[in-house]
Order: C-alpha cells, then sequence, then structure tokens
C-alpha cells in the first residue's frame, strides 16, 4: 500500500521546469530511492513534499491529506509524520546534541507557558519522559559521546548522524533523507548504511532515499526512481533499472 | 549509587529529573540562598541615601527590561532598537490610568501590583503588534521595524494632549500593609518590591528555557527552516519571542513609573534603546545572567562618567555641557570594545571563574 503517492508534479522557477509531471509511489515499510546526476531536481522533489515549495501542478498524497496545497508549511507537514533530513546540513549548530534532539519533540512537549515558567508536576514529567524518548534515539544513533557536545564543533560526518538522529526523534512515519552519505569516508557510510537498514526494519520506517553512490542505492533499495532535468526517466526494481538503456544513456552521458 | 552532592567535582546524575535540576550541587544551592538572603537584609544594617537608593533602583528596573532585551536579541537572536519604547508603553499604561481616574484612585494607590501586571500585558500585546512583520520579514528588516516603533511612540507622546505632550504625568505614592509608603522609604520599599520582581522573573526564565518554549526561541535564531521542519512556526515563534520581551519592558516601565512617581517621555527615547542594548551586550548576550551584570556595570559607569564630567567641566566653557558629549561617546566605545574582545560578555567571565571553582582541587 503506498504510504506517498506523487502525481504528475509539475515545480517551475521562472519558466525553468525543476520538476515536470513526476508520479511516484512511496510503499509502506519499503525503501524507495531517487537516483539522478546534480540538479535533476531530487532537492527539490523532497522540498515539494517537505512543504518548503508548492508545485505549480500535480498532488502529492499522503493518507488524506493534499501536502501540495498551498496550506501545508513544514511545521504542519512534520506534525502528520513525515521527517526529514537535509542535504547541506540544518542543525542547531550552537545548541548540544541533546538540545538538537529536544527540539524535535517541540510537538509532542504537551504543557502550556505557565507549567513551563513554574516547572513543577506536568512539565517537569512531560521533559523528563520525552528525554527518555530522545536518549533511545541517542542510544539508537550511537550517539553517546556527544550527547552535550555542541553540534558546531563536531566533525562532519558526525553531524550527518545527527541530522537523521533528530529527524527520527519526530517520530515519523516517513523519513527522507537528502544524501545522508554525501562527503562521508567509507566507514562513516557503512555505518549509515547499517542505520537506514535498522531505521526501515527495527523502527518500521518508510524510508525515502536520495543518494550518488549506485553501489548501496542498488544495494539497499526496494525501488528506485531516476530523474533527469526534472524529468522521470526510469523506475523499478534495482536490476530492472541497471538494465533501463535511458538510465545507463543519461548516467554515461554525464561522465 | 548516591554521588556527593556537596562537592561535586564533574556531572554525574542517574536520572533525567535529577539533571534537570537548576542547582547541580547543594553547595551551589547554598551559595546562591545565601546571596540571595544577603540582598534583601542589607538595607537593614546599611542606611543609604537616597540618591544612592534611587540608583540601585533603577539598577534593578533596567535588570528587567534587559532580561526582556537578552531573550529576545540574545536568545531569539531578533535585534531591537527600539526597547526603551516598549518600556515606555508600560509606563504610560501606569500614566493614562493615573489620567483617566485620577491620580489619587484606589486601583492605583492599592491595586498596584495589578496595574504593573496589566502594564506588562499592553507591553506584551505591543511588543507582539510590532513583531507581526517577522511573519514575512527578517533580519534588518525586523530592526527597521523596532526603530519606527521607537521613533512613532515618541511622536505619540510628544503630540498628543492626553499623554501631555511628554512633560510628566504624575503617579501616585502606593499603599502597603503598614499604610502609605512615605518619602522616606519610598526608595526602599521599591527596593524591595522590584527585587522580588527580579527573583520570581529570574526562576521563570529560567525555567522556561529548559522546556519547549524558551528552545523554540534559540531554534529560530540558529536556523528557522530547520525549526519550521521540527514543527515549530518559525513567525509565530518570532511574534512570541516580541511578546515576551514587551511583557517583561511593560513591567519594568511600570516599576520605572512608580519610582519616579510620574512619567516624562524624556526616560523613553532611543538614546535609551541603546543603553540597554549597550548592556546587554556588555553582560552577555544570549546568557542570563548576562541581564543582571550588564545593568551594573553601565549604570556604574554612568556614574563615572558623570562624575568625571562634573570634574573636568571647569576647564571647558560653561555653555557645553560634557556629559551629554562624553555619554553616548563610552557608550559607543564599550560597545564596539566588548563586541571586538568579549562578544560574550561579563557573563563569559563569570562562566570561567565557575568552571574554575567547579574543578577545585583537581585543577590543571
Ligand atoms: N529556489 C529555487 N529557485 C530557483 N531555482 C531552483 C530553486 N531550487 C532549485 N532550483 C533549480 O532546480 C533544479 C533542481 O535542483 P535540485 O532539486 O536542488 O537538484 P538535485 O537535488 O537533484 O541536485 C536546479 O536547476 C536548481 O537550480
Ligand atoms: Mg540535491
Amino acid at each position: 500500500m503506498p504510504l506517498l503517492t506523487v502525481t504528475d508534479v509539475t515545480l517551475t522557477f521562472g519558466g525553468l521546469n525543476a520538476l515536470s509531471h513526476v508520479s511516484m509511489t512511496f510503499e509502506e515499510g519499503l525503501i524507495t530511492s531517487i537516483i539522478g546526476p546534480n540538479g535533476a531536481g531530487k532537492t527539490s522533489l523532497l522540498n515539494c513534499i517537505s512543504g518548503f515549495y508548492h508545485p505549480t501542478r500535480g498532488d502529492i498524497t499522503f493518507g488524506e491529506h493534499d501536502l501540495s496545497l498551498a496550506y501545508f508549511s513544514p511545521h504542519q507537514v512534520s506534525v502528520l509524520g513525515i521527517a526529514r533530513a537535509f542535504q547541506n546540513l540544518e542543525l542547531f549548530s550552537g545548541m548540544s546534541v541533546l538540545d538538537n534532539l529536544l527540539l524535535a519533540r517541540h510537538q509532542n512537549l504537551k504543557y502550556n507557558l505557565l507549567q513551563a515558567l513554574v516547572y513543577f508536576g506536568k512539565a517537569s514529567r512531560i521533559e523528563a519522559e520525552n528525554r527518555a524518548y530522545v536518549e533511545e534515539v541517542i542510544d539508537f544513533m550511537e550517539l553517546e559521546p556527544y550527547r552535550h557536545k555542541i553540534v558546531g564543533n563536531l566533525s562532519y560526518g558526525v553531524q550527518k548522524r545527527v541530522e537523521v538522529a533528530r529527524a527520527l526523534t519526530l517520530g515519523p512515519k516517513l523519513l527522507l533523507l537528502d544524501e545522508p552519505m554525501a562527503g562521508m569516508n567509507i566507514e562513516e557510510k557503512e555505518d549509515m548504511v547499517r542505520f537506514i537498514g535498522d531505521i526501515q526494519q527495527e523502527r518500521d520506517i518508510t524510508v525515502a532515499l536520495i543518494e550518488h553512490d549506485l553501489g548501496i542505492v542498488m544495494d539497499i533499495s526496494d525501488q528506485i526512481y531516476v530523474l533527469d532535468f526534472g524529468e522521470l526517466i526510469g523506475s523499478g526494481t534495482p536490476e530492472e533499472v541497471a538494465n533501463n538503456p535511458k538510465v545507463i544513456e543519461a548516467y554515461i552521458g554525464e561522465e | 549509587m548516591s554521588a556527593n552532592r556537596w562537592l561535586a567535582t564533574g556531572n554525574y546524575y542517574s536520572s533525567y529529573k535529577e539533571e534537570q535540576r537548576i542547582f547541580s550541587t547543594h553547595s551551589d544551592r547554598l551559595i546562591f540562598t545565601l546571596f540571595l538572603l544577603s540582598l534583601f537584609i542589607w538595607p537593614l544594617f546599611l542606611d543609604l541615601s537616597s540618591k544612592y537608593m534611587l540608583v540601585i533602583d533603577n539598577i534593578l528596573v533596567a535588570i528587567i527590561a534587559v532580561l526582556g532585551l537578552n531573550l529576545l536579541t540574545g536568545f531569539a537572536g531578533l535585534i531591537s532598537i527600539g526597547h526603551a519604547a516598549f518600556v515606555g508603553v508600560g509606563a504610560y499604561t501606569v500614566a493614562s490610568f493615573s489620567t483617566v481616574i485620577g491620580d489619587n484612585h484606589v486601583f492605583l494607590t492599592h491595586w498596584w501590583p495589578l496595574v504593573i501586571l496589566i502594564a506588562g500585558l499592553v507591553g506584551a500585546v505591543f511588543g507582539a503588534f510590532v513583531g507581526l512583520p517577522s511573519f514575512r520579514l527578517r533580519h534588518l528588516y525586523l530592526l527597521m521595524a523596532t526603530l519606527s516603533f521607537q521613533i512613532i511612540f515618541q511622536w505619540a507622546i510628544n503630540f498628543s494632549s492626553f499623554f501631555n505632550q511628554g512633560q510628566t504625568i504624575f503617579v501616585p505614592r502606593v499603599y502597603w500593609l503598614t499604610g502609605k509608603v512615605m518619602r522616606k522609604e519610598h526608595y526602599l520599599f521599591w527596593y524591595y518590591v522590584i527585587l522580588v520582581v527580579i527573583v520570581l522573573f529570574g526562576f521563570g526564565i529560567r525555567n522556561l528555557l529548559r522546556t519547549r518554549h524558551g528552545r523554540c526561541l534559540v531554534a529560530v535564531r540558529d536556523n528557522d527552516r530547520a525549526a519550521d521542519a521540527m514543527g515549530m512556526h518559525p513567525g509565530l515563534t518570532k511574534v512570541y519571542a516580541f511578546a515576551l520581551s514587551g511583557f517583561l519592558a511593560g513591567v519594568a516601565g511600570a516599576l520605572h513609573a512608580y519610582l519616579y512617581r510620574g512619567v516624562g517621555f524624556e526616560s523613553f527615547t532611543l538614546h535609551h534603546s541603546i543603553v540597554y542594548l549597550a548592556m546587554a551586550i556588555v553582560g552577555g548576550m544570549g546568557t542570563l545572567n548576562g541581564s543582571f551584570w550588564g545593568p551594573a556595570a553601565i549604570q556604574i559607569l554612568e556614574l563615572q562618567v558623570e562624575n568625571l564630567a562634573e570634574k573636568a567641566g571647569h576647564l571647558f566653557p560653561s555653555n557645553m555641557n560634557l556629559a551629554t558629549a562624553l555619554r553616548p561617546l563610552t557608550f559607543g566605545l564599550v560597545i564596539v570594545l566588548f563586541l571586538m574582545f568579549e562578544p560574550r560578555g561579563i557573563a563569559n567571565w563569570w562562566r570561567i571563574v565557575r568552571s574554575y571553582v567547579k574543578l577545585w582541587p583537581f585543577r590543571y
């Protein structure tokens, strides 16, 4: 059953089509990857799904919601259960890892301003509960040594991991990962591949992955979509995509 | 396992509740309690003249205002150069009551805590209103909104007869359990009132900062795209920051009105807005205790400048007021020096001293 359906989406920036007539489905519980050369429109598509952009035409259906409506902004999409890790780090760099993750619990901290001012009873109890939730994610993503470190001072690879951890902390049904392994060394990439597998299998989260490393993509994806110049040029299982002449042409043409 | 909570040389916690505590060791809490106690009892032993009592009261009022500015500028990253106008809104709320219902009405003389609270709420409403452009605009444009508010405020006060064209509007003496607060105990009385307000607000804000309602401020400062993706409405959060800051400014203004027993526009000019900003910068942006250091340091500096001007005054032609010239000059210089050499303010010196003491006796 598709968790998210993108139907005939077109996104135009002053005459340039970043996306034209793109349709995709993201099946529940699977890892769906989007590949394509730089500037193909991959990030733009995620931006449409997470409410940063609104498509010029087309629908994006998630449950009974149409996310293509101008009414949906990122904070509303995040509440519905779609979390996003950004391609270029978008962390709260002046805060600790812990506070970064706690911020993702924002909508789950249900106490009011007065209770917060007093910080006795309800506010303090709910904070402690959510702290436990965050600690579980910290464990899962193996971030224990960095818990109290300021994010801006951490290495790039660790920051990427914090970015994914923060998205997980939202407790999403669908996780959008935009090049989570870019700029990492082999060891860090392997860790991230393992994390993504665990996210899908142990946490039952549907994953949409953008990644350049074709080896990894072929290895872990259930379904692959190929974008080129904003157009969908191929889709299917890893074998189908690997044998698709249009895809081969696009990738070899790029070299 | 229970760690020694008197003499911890590191951080050990065995539950998340424990880690939430404001004071991590008993000795921290004891020292703080003693310090607080001494603030309340020193007037019993030391009889300061009204002049110095007023200086101290002034510092305390400024602390409340700067707490508000620091939340807005230091924590939420929204620079305001109209903070004095928000303080003015609070003061003129009291003045308006005085004008409308008479300056001896029981509401003003007996229900003054309520009046002060209302002044805070009016400040919050004005704050939220001025912050509305943050739905669309950022950074410099928002700064212009606060500057415009400052200008409009001054203009509105100066040109309207309701506000007595900016001339002093009288505010009555108040009553307390022991009766009317007379001239002799006026400054001492307000010292205690303001001190209590600061303690309440200080703890309130400290609490706020470890909850969602405080973290969201820092989130929109650090990265408002990410804040959006994490479920915060960036525009609304900024409006909330403005309201919070306006509330504290409003309360400070009302206290100022009662303390001076009158309200005139000359206490809420652009110059004062810049002084508040200087206090926040010198104290330390984005730190709670910076809001305490800054006002004290700047007020003392201001006294020194005045003394100096008085001493050097006879060297210059008498029609030249040296203090007026020196003041903006020193403030400008102090702001620039701090921004260049200690952008984290006096609070950073305090932090260094504390971490040194905490590791004692294991120095390295
Ligand atoms: N906000 C924007 N304004 C104008 N053009 C944009 C904007 N965002 C993306 N684009 C354009 O859309 C195209 C696709 O970009 P992007 O989605 O980032 O590609 P990818 O993530 O596949 O590398 C690029 O040509 C880019 O310049
Ligand atoms: Mg991209």
